[in-house]
């Protein structure tokens, strides 16, 4: 086995936070993990009893109950895209489409990682609403860039029809879910399709592409049902008579298997899983009994994330204890430790495969501009951007998957910022994390602002996944920034208004509150993730089972991506250019 | 055949019983020393590298620097001795990563075997009993009123994240489980932030014996026979023998089956102790298992020939194990004292100082492990033991006889010892006839 110099990082907790602190912290935090807990009960619940009922009196299986029988056992689906929609209401009848009416997980199956795609239907009888196409192109777009085999569990009604233009006919309408199957199929990622019911217009193309598609005898597939086939043609027939089982299996061929029910479909499909080649992260991880590695937690317990990083985004904390509760054994490799201390970029193992983090260090730190001179951390200053462009490139050439933990206020602002070109290098990076093909995910820890969010590789950059704690922030800035840029002519130099009219004054103060509090409302996580500016909410001490799971699925399929053994890894080069002798 | 140079991560007695070995094997050994070590006798003319204050938390227990040091040292193998840093899956890991062979199981199986719940678990599926109790975690207080109203009063509730005696309490009666509930949790919490626990009967008295197990990089497992180290004073042994007085022979030889079957199954590599309690019915209840080497493993050395350290080294090196099951003739009895610098007229006070003459004693079937000499100067940071005296005979009594003899020959002038105790423990009758539990030492009252 390669020599990777990991060593040891982190305290335990009590060396660096008292329990009064850490009970503060976790109390905080347990208030917004419970909301978070809440809400998605909420959503999984769909359009609530009554409609489970409906699907249970058919003998079928609600989406979340196929999808829980497709998951290996003790193996719970990583979901994202819950909050899709969340708040949302859609006509007269204020209707709500929890989860935009389609559950999207990362699941494993027969030891394998796949993207399962499955209509929801306790919601409309799984209906498309708008954000529903985009919801699972984002879910096809993961499966591909990971090459996950592809499991779409249809059972889906069509269109939802009175908000059908805003659903239909855009660059990301309804329609580019197949050419995203066409995309899947053309890389060669493996899709499988088991349809369980309605499976009517845009619905009837979704499983053709699959390599295999099963069917329920309750399911049929159609370009147009029953109803408009009365209409069109005066003829009365059922949908199952125009496109059930015994038409698209023994007649048309656009189905492969006939099954009696739910449940034999989902066995079906693991046993096609189950075909498919093994996973090759133990292939990564190496024998442990010859220096490999098997997954093994952090010395320091991963549930302690809960109580060190403080909810207000002000107080500051130790990056270090926060990649100490991330990293197996609390092992890490810093490359560069000495340039851009306001930055941390290294590799430690991750379920017992190399990724590489890049996260901000908070806190005051020495300038090394300006000597006995401090300036804060959680920005980009020169020496972080070019540090941060390095580890980026040679982690993407070495194949180590790359996790970005932002907790960012932006970039340095002035002109010592302009004069070092902080738009050139940030420009660099810029095109580094663009060009990069090494699979990226991005966790927003707590801020995520201007273009500190961007240069670290936020959504626009296309991360495979972006995940939000339920502190994130995403904003160009702060609510009370905006509100003093936007009253900048009306204060002095303190930021104080300079008015003495009572009634003038009166009105900026109302004004720049209003402008705050719109700013601070909009960068609630749940705005975030009802738009899919995030992917997923995730509680602080759920972090590390996503983190394992991303490092473990950029690992599973060999033969799409470059994986270079550590032996020739770029980043000794790296390390033994920038820190001379050793 | 193996390693040259072997760094030897641990200090005194200990550094002196793996340093034999490696001197058998023509393997140099290098001694990590700290500052308080450094001009120790057992070093002298040996290799040292030193790696840190006298504090073990600055040297001992720094994996990263003991690293550094085998490095720095060339050696490629790096032995972690038993106490210290040998059951720290960190340490293994660091090792790995670093190009230096742990001499050890891999940091896998030290970390599930660390893990409470999840190891009691592992060891369950491949036969071995537990302690009755609750089957894994508690979900709540009611379930844990359930569970003691099922094994039977009094109860033990521990945390999951527990150590040190935190997050413990004892429920004597039905009408005590939520309290005893609420409490550990509460403390768990706070201390851990893991409020996870489950339950226990508690169990007074009991013997404590342990299986040696020894398995290599290719699954093959064999055991060595059992210990007894029922004589105890806060959980510290003083007395380890073998064969286990009181020990059904039928319970025994399905223990040891299971035990390599337990070992093997979650993979484990090199030696590793199954610890169990005897309860008064006659069956061995798995508590734990340690990873390592034990202080007593002489005891199953001086039983069977076999250099335990010396197989530990082969298998780390990749060689299969040099006997099979069927190879290990377990002869006679042997028994150990262990021998502190410890006053046990004064409440055991460890007694650090200057030893002005040492002098160990010799004779047939008798074994000392010790790194003292006259004019050593027991630090006073580590623990205070100066010698294992290791008696064998063809049976009990006459090994108890050895060792009467052999301790009265041991010399120990300038710091007081445990010996008196040990001879005092060994002609009780109670001692001899095997009559005694963990709850108090046979043959002394401590003042």
């Amino acid at each position: 086995m390669a020599i990777v110099p990991l060593h040891p990082i982190g305290r335990p907790r009590t060396a660096f936070c008292d329990d009064a602190t850490f009970a503060e912290y976790r109390e905080a935090l347990a208030e917004r993990e419970r909301r978070l807990d809440e809400r998605r009960a909420e959503v999984h619940a769909g359009w609530g009893e009554k409609y489970r009922a409906r699907v249970h009196a058919k003998g079928k299986l609600t989406a979340r109950e196929r999808v829980a029988r497709l998951c290996d056992p003790g193996a719970a689906p990583l979901e994202v895209g819950t909050f899709v929609n969340y708040g949302l209401t859609y006509g007269a009848k204020a209707l709500t489409s929890p989860a935009a009416g389609v559950f999207t997980a990362f699941c494993r199956i027969e030891g394998r990682w796949c993207m399962v795609i499955a209509n929801d239907n306790t919601v409309a009888s799984g209906s498309w609403w708008p954000a529903t196409p985009e919801k699972i192109q984002r879910a096809q777009e993961m499966a591909l860039r990971l090459r996950l085999p592809t499991l779409y569990l249809v059972d889906c009604s069509g269109l939802f029809l009175p908000e059908q233009s805003r659903s239909f006919p855009g660059a990301r309408g309804a329609g580019h879910i197949f050419k995203k199957n066409s995309l899947l199929s053309a890389h060669g990622v493996p899709q499988l399709a088991g349809v369980f019911g309605d499976c009517i217009a845009g619905g009837g193309y979704m499983p053709i592409i699959s390599d295999r598609v099963y069917m329920t005898e309750q399911a049929y597939m159609v370009i147009a049902g029953a109803a408009l086939i009365k209409g069109a043609k005066s003829q009365k027939i059922t949908s199952l008579d125009i496109g059930g089982a015994e038409v698209h299996v023994h007649q048309s061929g656009c189905a492969d298997v006939r099954v009696p029910d739910d449940e034999a479909l989902l066995v079906c499909l693991r046993a096609e899983v189950a075909r498919l080649p093994s996973a090759a992260g133990d292939y990564y991880r190496g024998d442990p009994h010859h220096g490999g590695a098997a997954p093994l937690p952090p010395a320091f317990a991963a549930r302690e994330l809960l109580g060190i990083v403080p909810p207000d985004p002000r107080e500051t904390y130790a990056a270090e204890e926060v990649l100490a509760r991330l990293c197996d054994q609390s092992l890490f490799w810093e490359l560069m430790p000495d340039t851009g201390r306001e930055m941390i970029c290294g590799v430690g193992r991750v379920g017992g495969l190399y990724a590489g983090f890049i996260i901000n260090r908070q806190g005051l730190l020495d300038d090394p501009e300006h000597r006995g001179r401090k300036r804060p951390g959680g920005t980009l200053y020169r020496g972080g951007i070019a540090k941060v462009s390095a580890f980026s490139r040679a982690c993407n050439d070495d194949g180590i998957p790359i996790l970005w933990l932002q907790d960012i206020s932006g970039f340095d602002v002035g002109l010592d910022a302009e004069v070092r070109g902080l738009l050139g290098y940030g420009s660099s990076l810029i095109y580094t994390n663009s060009t990069n093909t090494v699979p990226m995910f991005t966790v927003l820890l707590r801020k995520a602002s201007g273009a500190g969010y961007y240069a670290m590789t936020g959504m626009p950059y296309d991360p495979v996944v972006q995940l939000s704690t339920t502190l994130a922030r995403q904003s160009v800035m702060e609510g009370r920034t905006l509100a003093i840029a936007t009253y900048n002519t009306k204060l002095d130099d303190d930021f104080e208004i300079v008015t003495s009219d009572p009634e003038e004054r009166a009105a900026i103060e109302r004004g720049m509150a209003e402008t705050a509090a719109r700013i601070d409302a909009d960068m609630d996580p749940y705005v975030s993730a009802r738009q899919m500016d995030t992917d997923e909410i995730v509680a602080f001490d759920d972090l590390r089972r996503y983190l394992c799971a991303f490092v473990e699925m950029s690992y599973q399929n060999v033969g799409y991506r470059r994986v270079k053994n550590p032996r020739i890894w770029s980043l000794h080069d790296l390390a033994e250019l920038t820190e001379g002798i050793r | 055949m193996s390693f040259r140079r072997l760094l030897i991560a641990n200090r005194g007695e200990v550094a002196v019983r793996v340093a034999r070995t490696c001197d058998a094997m023509g393997i140099t050994p290098v001694f990590a020393v700290s500052e308080a070590d450094a001009e120790a006798g057992y070093v002298a003319g040996r290799e040292t590298v030193c790696i840190g204050p006298a504090r073990a938390g600055e040297s001992y227990l720094r994996a990263d620097r003991i690293v550094q040091a085998a490095k720095q040292t060339r050696c490629t193998a790096l032995h972690p001795g038993w106490g210290f840093l040998a059951e720290d899956p960190r340490l293994a890991a660091l090792c790995a990563v670093h190009g230096v062979t742990f001499v050890g199981p891999p940091a896998a199986a030290i970390h599930l075997m660390a893990k409470k719940t999840p190891a009691k678990a592992a060891m369950a599926r491949a036969g071995l009993r537990l302690i009755d109790g609750s089957d894994g975690l508690l979900a709540s207080a009611a379930e844990a009123q359930r569970v003691a109203d099922r094994v039977g009063y009094p109860v033990l509730l521990k945390a999951e994240s527990g150590g040190g005696g935190r997050g413990m309490r004892i429920a004597a009666g039905p009408d005590d489980v939520t309290r005893a509930y609420e409490e550990a949790q509460a403390e768990a919490s706070a201390a851990f932030g893991d409020p996870r626990l489950y339950l226990e009967r508690l169990i007074e008295g009991g013997r404590h014996v342990e299986i040696q197990v020894f398995v290599d990089t290719y699954g093959q497992g064999i055991h060595l026979g059992e210990r007894d180290c029922t004589v105890q004073r806060n959980h510290q042994k003083l007395i380890e023998e073998s064969p286990a007085p009181r020990l059904d022979p039928d319970e025994r030889m399905r223990t040891l089956e299971a035990s390599v079957r337990a070992a093997t199954s979650i993979g484990y590599v090199g030696a590793g102790t199954m610890e169990f309690l005897l309860l008064p019915d006659g069956t061995l209840r798995f508590m734990e298992m340690n990873t390592r080497l034990q202080v007593e493993h002489c005891v199953t050395e001086m039983r069977t020939g076999i250099d335990l350290v010396r197989e530990q080294i082969r298998v780390a090196a990749g060689h299969r194990l040099s006997v099979g099951q069927d190879d290990v003739a377990l002869a006679g009895h042997a028994i150990e004292c262990r021998i502190n610098a410890e006053d046990p007229d004064d409440g055991f006070r460890p007694a650090p100082g200057t030893i002005e003459t040492w002098a160990s004693p010799v004779g047939e079937g008798i074994r000392v492990d010790t790194h003292v000499a006259s004019g050593y100067r027991v630090p006073p940071f580590y623990d205070s033991l100066l010698c294992k005296v290791i008696a064998h005979a063809d049976t009990r009594d006459a090994a108890c006889d050895r060792m009467l003899a052999a301790l009265d020959d041991l010399v120990c002038v300038g710091v007081p010892t445990t010996a008196p105790m040990h001879r005092a423990i060994l002609r009780d009758e109670a001692f001899r006839r095997g009559d005694y539990d963990t709850r108090a030492i046979p043959g002394f009252r401590p003042s």
